[in-house]
């Protein structure tokens, strides 16, 4: 679907709201100053993913958007391997940077991302009245594009191009950069619509 | 660079990356030095002809038709392929669609006769490919920890 710029505007402010929940559950897991971009909104082909997701490595904890509509798309807390590795030394007390990743750092990592999408998810469903519950996550440590795509593989509504809504959260004083993203199918992404004009327009 | 659900057929040297579930498939013929390479993202088109290199039943005889095009014979055809991983451990319970991809490749390259030389299939990781059909077909493999494989 097409969004028209007031669609857009409306996301934004849903994105924001959800972002800025977040981005307080990590700053106190941190301890540190947690900032939040604008959500950006990107409509991306599928042919192009490359272009916006390549061979980087990076953390992607995933959850699949239940409640309301039982298969809704994606939710992911999306994290450079260097910030990921920032973010677990900073949580375990650790400042060796040039280490593998163990068990342990998957587990903070899972937690660190069920916190995060968990206060957005209850954020949105408080502003909208519509229930998002994330399933249990997933993670996945390896090449950027290939867990992507993976998800977008799942998504229950075939589709050749995706809508992705991403804000960026950024800890400068311990230099982690991080992303959540949302991928809705389309069900959800109307519904989404639908509840932010109505709620613009007053009713 | 081949994106998700397109391919391209030729002597240049080719690459896709970030293979997850998706499988890359190319065709190599070494009497003419040409190939085709696709990156396939679904194993069934369920009718859907606008993009037949996403669905594996549309990409194989697609390229195939091609490279026939181009004068190659199926039976001097050589398969290789690499992906159909599983990114997402909890998901894949009875999603694994990367495990369908490559039983779906399998199965229509045999239809057509075509021989599958070597493959690097399932796990939990990704991996980017180059092939370069004027260099004897090369096809090496590249995984998120930085190591190669050629195959």
């Amino acid at each position: 679907m097409k969004l028209t710029s007031v669609q857009s505007d409306a996301i934004q402010e849903l994105g924001n709201i959800g972002a800025a929940h977040a981005a307080t559950t990590l700053s106190q897991m941190l301890g540190s100053t947690v900032e939040m971009s604008v959500p950006a909104i990107k409509a991306i082909d599928i042919a192009e993913l490359g272009s916006y997701m390549g061979e980087e490595s990076a953390a992607m904890v995933a959850f699949e958007l239940q409640g309301d509509i039982p298969h809704g798309g994606y939710i992911v807390f999306y994290i450079s391997r260097e910030s990921a590795i920032r973010l677990t030394n900073t949580m375990l007390g650790l400042t060796d940077m040039n280490r593998a990743m163990n068990e342990m750092d998957e587990s903070a990592l899972l937690e660190v991302g069920n916190i995060m999408v968990s206060a957005f998810l209850d954020a949105t469903a408080e502003l909208l009245g519509f229930i998002m519950l994330p399933s249990p996550p997933a993670l996945s440590i390896d090449m950027a594009h290939a867990a992507m795509s993976s998800l977008i593989s799942q998504m229950p509504e075939e589709i050749d191009e995706i809508l992705l809504f991403s804000t960026e959260l950024v800890c400068e004083e311990h230099k982690i950069d991080s992303d959540i993203i949302m991928l809705p199918e389309p069900t959800t992404l109307a519904k989404i619509v639908e509840l932010m004009e109505n709620m613009m327009k007053g009713i | 660079m081949i994106g998700i659900g397109e391919y391209r057929v030729g002597s240049f040297p080719m690459m896709t990356i970030g293979l997850g579930s998706c499988i890359g498939l190319t065709l190599y013929d070494d009497s003419l030095k040409v190939g085709a390479m696709v990156h396939i993202m679904l194993p069934e088109s369920a009718g859907r002809t606008d993009r037949p290199g996403k669905y594996a039943d549309t990409a194989v005889p697609t390229i195939i038709k091609e490279l026939n095009a181009m004068g190659c014979k199926n039976r001097s055809l050589v398969a290789k392929m690499a992906g159909g991983a599983a990114m997402f451990e909890y998901f894949g319970a009875n999603l694994n669609i990367g495990e369908r991809n490559a039983i779906k490749v399998r199965a229509l390259l045999e239809e057509h006769h075509i021989h599958i030389a070597k493959e690097d299939v399932g796990g939990k990781v990704g991996r980017s490919v180059t092939f370069l059909p004027a260099n004897n077909g090369k096809f090496s493999i590249r995984r998120a920890d930085g190591t190669t494989a050629e195959l």
